[in-house]
């Protein structure tokens, strides 16, 4: 039973956290998550570009953007799925202290068959010397209906990068 | 089998009965009084339990004795595995969206008359 335990425990309360070390200024880091241009360099899946309309940084500030598909691979998945090539969506900085943590929380209102529900980032920042440290807490969403379309729309993604960065199967 | 996982586990209450069971078998009496709902309730998310793959039942004299079994937590663990992996694949980019805004900011230091 030993094995069972910690995916019991880590199971219904799961998150997922990456972390990550960057030769940069803290404050580099933060403009990519709460900038216009800084969030449309990055964010989004791979094959996926976001235009950001409307982001207010700040404490309880909104965050509007629509999600493009823009490869031809995305194209069809988001086809395939019945899904739109470009869908609004809407978040809120819940926490907003600089260069220190950011809370954003999404609204998913776009997965057929399930009420919109609302999904959390947590970003803890900080600095060692001369470089930036970064967390990045997500919880998963439980949803089913998300669920399958991640791994039906993402997994596929996943090989094409794993091919690009030299990343080896484990 | 993923979406089923995740959607047995989507209840609050099953997830209290899967914490409950965290330590070893027990039987309804002890589940009951681990959970804090009436017997009928917790006899009926064990069913679902039990058929999603979550849970084992075993006869023991008048007792009925109900373990985890190991199975759909080590799928979560794997879809968790392919979630995390689709996140450092973001934050690949994240990082390559630094060393570009870097680049443009030696850029603009070398040439200040732009």
């Amino acid at each position: 039973m030993n094995d069972i335990s910690p995916a019991a425990k880590a199971a219904p309360q799961a998150a997922v956290v990456v972390e990550r070390t960057y030769r940069a200024g803290v404050e580099d880091l933060w403009a990519l998550w709460t900038t216009k241009a800084g969030f449309e360099s990055w964010w989004g899946p791979e094959g996926f570009r976001v235009e950001v309309h409307r982001l207010e940084a700040r404490t309880g500030g909104a965050l509007e953007y629509d999600m493009i598909a823009d490869s031809p691979e995305a194209i069809a998945a988001m086809k395939s799925m019945g899904q739109p090539l470009s869908h609004n969506t809407h978040g809120t900085y819940a926490e907003f202290r600089p260069h220190d943590r950011l809370k954003l929380v999404h609204v998913i209102d776009f997965v057929p068959g399930s009420e919109p529900y609302e999904t959390a980032i947590e970003v803890d920042f900080g600095v060692a010397g001369d470089q930036a440290r970064m967390v990045v807490t997500i919880h998963p969403h439980l949803d089913p209906h998300w669920t399958k379309m991640s791994v039906m729309g993402f997994t596929s993604q996943l090989a094409k990068l794993d091919k690009r960065f030299g990343w080896m199967e484990r | 089998m993923h979406t089923n996982a995740f959607e047995t586990l989507a209840d609050p209450t099953r997830r209290r009965i899967v914490e409950a069971l965290r330590d070893g078998e027990r039987q309804v009496n002890d589940i009951v009084e681990r959970v804090g709902i009436h017997q009928s309730g917790v006899s009926r998310h064990l069913r679902i339990l039990h058929e999603s793959g979550f849970v084992s039942m075993r006869p023991d004299g008048q007792r009925r004795l109900y373990a985890l079994r190991p199975e759909p937590f080590r799928e979560l663990e794997a879809w968790l595995a392919d979630y995390r992996r689709l996140w450092e694949a973001r934050l690949d980019r994240f990082g390559a969206a630094l060393d570009q805004r870097r680049k443009d900011q030696d850029a603009t230091k070398k040439e200040p008359g732009q």
